[in-house]
């Protein structure tokens, strides 16, 4: 029992993880929790499905279709409209998001309907293989495999291309990295634009297992807030740790204390560590000066 | 006009003959009203006088406290859930219930509010943001609160009154949401609410001048939620029928929405953007009755989307509004009267 | 006079990471005077106030006030023992009126609750003559200091030394024993800086206040000040009445330029 919660609990931990690095990649460039976050994945898992089973397309196709949405619409998102902030403080900023948030989930609403679609998938959630005394779906293997696949990737990124050390600098001090010639507005789009396409692999996994409709991410939204804010906002590892921190123990929760609460765990964990710990469990404390 | 030798003027509500005209003139208009109005106007004035009691609330807390809420749908439902509960199954009267339960919502208010005096902007709206869905998960799971089929709300009834049509709860509600108007006004112009708007522009400032931060934070929390809760109780008695699904983050989100609409630190401006928020969110619910538009919008769903989800078009628009107001006029509809006020005062100049 | 001990500082040190921001400071002001601390900057000074403050939380050392420790206590209960202070970088309430602003002042004086504010009505209400009794110790505030023409006006558009003079009237409106003042002439032109003096001067002879001052403009700090502490890299360097300290070599070096002192002696 306990095995197989860990084991299921670390599946879903990689998908709140890709969803808590896509904020906290944003958060670290723009200071802004981007509460649209969830409904840019879930439009462009939709776009993989319209793809994939209105317009018939291969699995290879259409992913690669939803990806350059995602990026897409990651880019139009901040030049459009986060770029034109007049005074942008953290509530306007934080505002915009919401704004997007209700825009995105109201047009798949609209295009999409309310009514929940299965989203198929190459790999198999009923197929299993045993380890020890738990059970393990091939679906679940697969999205940590890939999940670790696109963490090692980003590790790379950050550490060796010539953007993603870009990207880096621009987190650390954006002007600093202006005057030395790195174009941080342009950064800044990338950045949206990775972030987003993170987000569209944990909606592309996380459909498969859940049903898709419009309301697919705005639960592993708060789940990806509170593992972002478990392995602390500013820290990539850290965000990933929380991720499958907060799935370990949501599971365990659910299984050995009350299922019917489970859900509550995301917010009790917020709650916890921001009370003892507000800079999360990996990350440096920085204390504001007077 | 400056000479002013009594300090009353300076925070009494009507200090002249004319406004005390036009205070006597609203006061019997609003009574006037519901008998000039067809039923489906008051239902929809009732609907804005709601809103107007979680507007002007959640504006105390970030319009002039200068923090944020994204749960306030969470105190909207313990409101409305704690006193359809309290009537039902303790017999409370009305009234206590309302009230008893609105405190209740202060209480979580409060509770929430402590976390918030160690966050600041992105931190306190994600710890929101988890409160408002905790709620309604605990509500939609919980057999007491009627899970997913919801609970409905028992016979009203005020001292000999039974109240069971819009026309007369109308006068219940519109005269409870005047008198929470006129105590937060109040309550703005006196010593908690300078504290509150302290804090907003300089928390530093606010410390070293005395003003307890944990005690005046977690207050504006409980105030706020405490409007939050007396709006819901009122909510569960205009629809009749309550369940979980009527309290998600997207109306934490619409009442935010509200604020901004009218104003950040405003109340004039909280009630502007209450009102007319709330007849587009009820006009777009049924936008494709709309002349012309309505049948523009329904062949192009035809054509390209999906007609189900027309009434969705809310959400965008909400959410374009919000969006762009804050790159554009970031003080609402109250910045834009203030500009006519002083555009019309220099005509034609 | 050891027995009306109003403020002192003993041996304060705070670090931030591997600094040492202040090190080791003990100073003692005696009841009415004006107390100076200059220094370069960076020197320490305000983190000293910052601490009596109760912003920051020194790593040791005891500042005792009207005999008691108020090291580690909450900002908002070392106000309510009676201490005021003005900011560097003026810290007003920008979106308030004059009024308002030194009302905010009264705070710890006032007595109006959620449930009298917002439920007054009438001008025999508890708040309404809460509110009507402080206004008039503020409009007095208000004519000391000259405000009269900003007093209903939103503070953030007013010029810079007007809102520098608020920030004092509001601190005085707290009705402080000790009244801490951080650089109040800074930005200020030599004609306000005049009349700055002459209100300090003021306020100190009117109200009997201790003031405890830190100052860049050293023409100021020589005329007004009792007694002097300078300070750099946190570390006191010597105390004493201004013309003791005008002449100490170490500050001469440290931080007095040449024709300073001659100017100050001409």
């Amino acid at each position: 029992m306990f095995l197989q919660l860990v084991v299921s609990g670390l599946s879903f931990g990689s998908l709140y993880a890709l969803i808590a690095l896509a904020m906290v990649i944003i958060y670290k460039t723009s200071e802004v929790p981007n509460f649209g976050q969830g409904e840019m994945a879930m439009i462009s898992t939709f776009v993989a499905f319209t793809l994939l089973v209105t317009h018939g397309y291969s699995f290879a196709v259409s992913f690669i279709g939803a990806f350059i949405f995602a990026a897409a619409l990651g880019v139009f998102l901040e030049f459009v409209f986060l770029r034109r902030a007049k005074d942008p403080n953290i509530l306007s900023l934080i505002l915009i998001t919401l704004g997007f948030q209700m825009v995105l989930y109201g047009l798949a609403s609209w295009k999409w309907g309310a009514d929940q679609k299965d989203f198929p998938f190459p790999v198999s959630d009923f197929d299993v293989i045993n380890i020890g005394s738990a059970v393990i779906s091939y679906l679940n293997i697969a999205t940590l495999l890939i999940t670790l696949f696109l963490m090692f990737m980003l590790f790379l990124f950050f550490r060796y291309t010539k953007v993603g050390i870009a990207m880096k600098a621009t987190q650390q001090n954006a002007m600093a990295a202006r005057i030395n010639g790195i174009r941080t507005n342009r950064i800044m789009s990338i950045t949206w634009a990775l972030s987003s396409m993170i987000g569209a692999v944990a909606g592309m996994l996380l459909a498969p297992i859940a049903t898709l409709d419009p309301n697919l991410m705005l639960e592993p939204l708060l789940k990806g807030f509170a593992a972002a804010v478990l392995g602390g906002m500013t820290t990539l590892v850290g965000a990933a740790l929380g991720g499958y921190i907060l799935g370990v123990i949501e599971n365990l929760f659910g299984g050995y204390i009350s299922l019917e609460f489970k859900s509550i765990v995301a917010f009790l964990i917020i709650v916890l560590v921001l009370c003892f710990k507000p800079s999360g469990l990996f990350a440096k404390h920085y204390v504001r000066k007077v | 006009m400056d000479m002013k030798r009594d300090y009353y003027e300076d925070i009494q509500l009507l200090n002249s003959k004319i406004l005390w005209f036009w205070f006597i003139m609203l006061i019997a208009s609003l009574a006037t009203l519901p008998f000039l109005l067809p039923n489906y106007h008051i239902y929809m004035v009732n609907y804005m006088a709601i809103n107007v009691i979680v507007t002007v609330g959640l504006n105390i807390l970030v319009g002039y406290t200068g923090q944020i809420s994204l749960g306030h749908a969470g105190f909207f439902a313990i409101g409305a859930y704690g006193t359809v509960l309290l009537m039902t199954n303790l017999h409370f009267p009305f009234l206590l219930a309302l009230v008893c339960s609105a405190l209740i919502a202060a209480f979580f208010g409060f509770i929430l509010g402590l976390p918030a005096l160690r966050l600041e902007g992105p931190y306190l709206a994600i710890a929101t943001l988890g409160f408002g869905m905790a709620i309604t998960q605990v509500i939609g799971r919980w057999q007491v609160f009627g899970g997913r089929m919801g609970l409905e709300a028992p016979d009203l009834s005020l001292g000999p009154f039974v109240i069971d049509t819009d026309r007369q709860l109308y006068f219940v509600i519109v005269t409870i949401a005047f008198l929470l108007i006129l105590a937060a006004r109040n309550m703005m112009k006196t010593r908690v609410g300078r504290a509150f708007i302290a804090i907003r522009d300089s928390d530093i400032a606010a410390e070293t001048m005395g003003v307890n931060l944990t005690l005046y934070k977690t207050l504006a929390f409980a105030v706020s939620a405490f409007y939050a809760g007396v709006a819901g109780g009122l909510m569960a008695f205009l629809l009749g029928f309550i369940n979980p699904s009527s309290f998600n983050f997207i109306l934490s989100i619409y009442f935010l929405a509200f604020v901004i609409v009218g104003g950040l630190g405003s109340i004039f401006g909280s009630i502007m953007g209450a009102v007319v928020m709330t007849w587009l969110l009820l006009t777009l619910d049924k936008v494709q009755e709309l002349p012309y538009l309505g049948a523009v919008l329904v062949s192009f769903s035809e054509r390209w989307m999906n007609l189900a989800g027309l009434p969705n078009i809310a959400s965008i628009i909400f959410g374009l509004i919000i969006i762009l107001l804050v790159v554009f006029e970031p003080l609402g509809l109250y910045g834009f009267w203030i500009r006519t006020k002083i555009y019309w005062k220099t005509w034609p100049f | 006079m050891t027995n009306n001990n109003l403020f002192s500082v003993d041996q304060l040190t705070i670090k931030f990471g591997g600094l040492t921001a202040v090190d080791r400071v003990s100073f003692r002001v005696e009841p009415g005077s004006i107390f100076s601390i200059i220094g370069p900057n960076g020197a320490g000074k305000t983190t000293i106030f910052n601490c009596i403050n109760g912003l920051y939380k020194p790593d040791a050392g005891s500042i005792i006030f009207k005999g008691e420790d108020i090291v580690g206590q909450k900002p908002h209960r070392i106000a309510r023992k009676g201490i005021a202070r003005t900011f560097q970088n003026i810290e007003l309430f920008s979106r308030m009126t004059t009024m308002e602003n030194l009302m905010l002042g009264r705070h710890i004086h006032m007595k109006t609750n959620v449930w009298t504010g917002a439920t007054f009505f009438r001008r025999g209400s508890k708040a309404a003559q809460d509110e009507i009794k402080h206004r008039e110790r503020v409009e007095k505030i208000i004519d000391l200091l000259d405000l009269q023409s900003a007093r209903n006006q939103f503070v953030g558009g007013l010029p810079y030394g007007t809102q520098k003079l608020i920030e004092l009237g509001r601190a005085l409106a707290l009705e402080p024993e000790l009244l801490l003042l951080d650089e109040p002439s800074a930005g200020m032109n030599s004609e306000e800086k005049q009349d700055l003096v002459f209100w300090i001067k003021d306020i100190q002879d009117e109200l009997g206040l201790t003031i405890l001052l830190i100052e860049h403009d050293m023409k100021m700090v020589m005329d007004i000040s009792d007694l002097i502490l300078v300070i750099n890299f946190g570390k006191p360097i010597t105390e004493g009445k201004p013309e003791e300290v005008q002449r100490h070599p170490e500050v001469l070096k440290a931080y007095l330029g040449e024709d300073e002192v001659i100017d100050q002696s001409a």
